[in-house]
């Protein structure tokens, strides 16, 4: 097997433990505000993540981190086709994109319907 | 929440599940939420614990990247086909179809400790050289677990370990690992699709993923000290009971 099996491998841990480490600050603060799991969060609104965490909103580093967890997979694929590329492997890197336009497809769709 | 989240992490860490089969029955019947709504968490919870797992198992080169590439093509389409007739079929058949699942992973872990004791534990160490074979039983194979995936919100470990080690000659030890990189892309090909349909809640998902995640890590590091063949028993045990309750709530 090929040396980039081991960076990809270390990309995927560190971007998890960025997310659990935004998740956990999310989870914190909501402890802290007395905000119960069942009371409803909001649904996810990208403009307003930033002024959120600048609040220290607890759903301004939740959504960050549920999208941090949500992205760490893709990232990998595209760390894969890139170490793909320079190995010169193109029909690897051909699956790579294949899988991202499945990706892009569904969210497309997702939210064309939604 | 995060303790009925650590327990199913620490419980599908040790016996090589996501944990899903536990998180979405959990979130549904103990804390009363929508079935949709518990497969958008439990899918976000499944990414978080095979990316660190694949993460690991990438380094040691147990994890064949190419094959699980291929593979996750078919399961990211079979998880875009699942995550869009989630939407539109009725919730009462979901939960007939998760409560089948349970019982067939409840099946499947019985007669696998039965075939474990007649056979010897692979050596641990650098995995043995091998050729996969009937690639497009694969490609069928892993569109369906793409499919289940994605409408019930577990990782579907438990379709493609066979499929991989039994219907393509790829060791176990390498099945395992490449089916829980496949995780991670099939629960994030749908799991947008949930968050986008409003599916996920924050405050819901965020102890939930955390609890996950501490117990999948917890249980990697027990795993050795603890007796599989206990575990698997109350396993099975709660996995029938959690069916049974499910097939409760169908018929009320």
């Amino acid at each position: 097997m090929t040396g980039f099996d081991r960076s990809i491998g270390r990309l995927l841990i560190v971007v998890t433990y960025i997310a659990a480490l935004l998740l956990l600050v999310g989870v914190l603060l909501m402890l802290a505000s007395g905000i119960s799991p069942l009371s409803g969060g909001p649904a996810l609104d990208v403009s307003a993540i930033t002024s959120d965490l600048a609040s220290l909103q607890p759903a301004g580093f939740l959504w960050l981190g549920l999208l941090a967890v949500i992205a760490t997979p893709i990232t990998r694929v595209v760390a894969a086709a890139v170490a793909f590329a320079r190995a010169g492997e193109p029909r690897m890197v051909l699956v790579a994109v294949a899988i991202l336009a499945v990706i892009a497809i569904s969210i497309t769709t997702a939210a064309l319907t939604g | 929440m995060i303790a009925g989240g650590l327990t199913a992490g620490v419980f599908g860490s040790l016996l090589g599940l996501g944990g899903g089969v536990l998180i979405v029955p959990l979130l549904t019947l103990v804390f009363g939420l929508d079935l949709r709504e518990a497969v958008g968490v439990s899918l976000v919870s499944v990414i978080m614990t095979s990316s660190v797992a694949a993460g690991v198992y990438l380094e040691r080169h147990v994890a064949d990247l190419r094959l699980g590439m291929r593979l996750e093509l078919f399961t990211a389409i079979g998880a875009l086909i699942g995550g869009s007739i989630a939407f539109l079929i009725e919730e009462r058949l979901l939960a007939l179809l998760f409560a089948g699942l349970l019982l067939y992973v409840a099946i499947s872990m019985l007669r696998s400790r039965a075939s474990e004791e007649t056979q010897p534990e692979t050596p641990p160490g650098e995995a043995p050289s091998y050729e996969v074979r009937n690639l497009p039983l694969g490609v069928v194979g892993a569109t369906g677990a793409g499919v289940l995936s994605a409408l019930l919100g577990v990782g579907g470990g438990i379709v493609k370990v066979p499929l991989m080690h039994l219907g393509m000659g790829v060791p176990l030890r390498v099945s395992t690992a490449t089916s829980n990189l496949m995780v991670g892309i099939t629960a994030a090909a749908s799991a947008v699709i949930y968050v986008i349909h409003g599916e996920v809640d924050p405050y819901v998902a965020g102890p939930t993923a955390i609890g996950v995640f501490l117990g999948a890590s917890i249980g990697s590091r027990v795993a050795h000290r603890i007796d599989l063949r206990i575990l698997r028993f109350l396993f099975v045990a709660v996995l029938l009971y959690t069916a049974v309750q499910m097939l409760l709530k169908v018929a009320s």
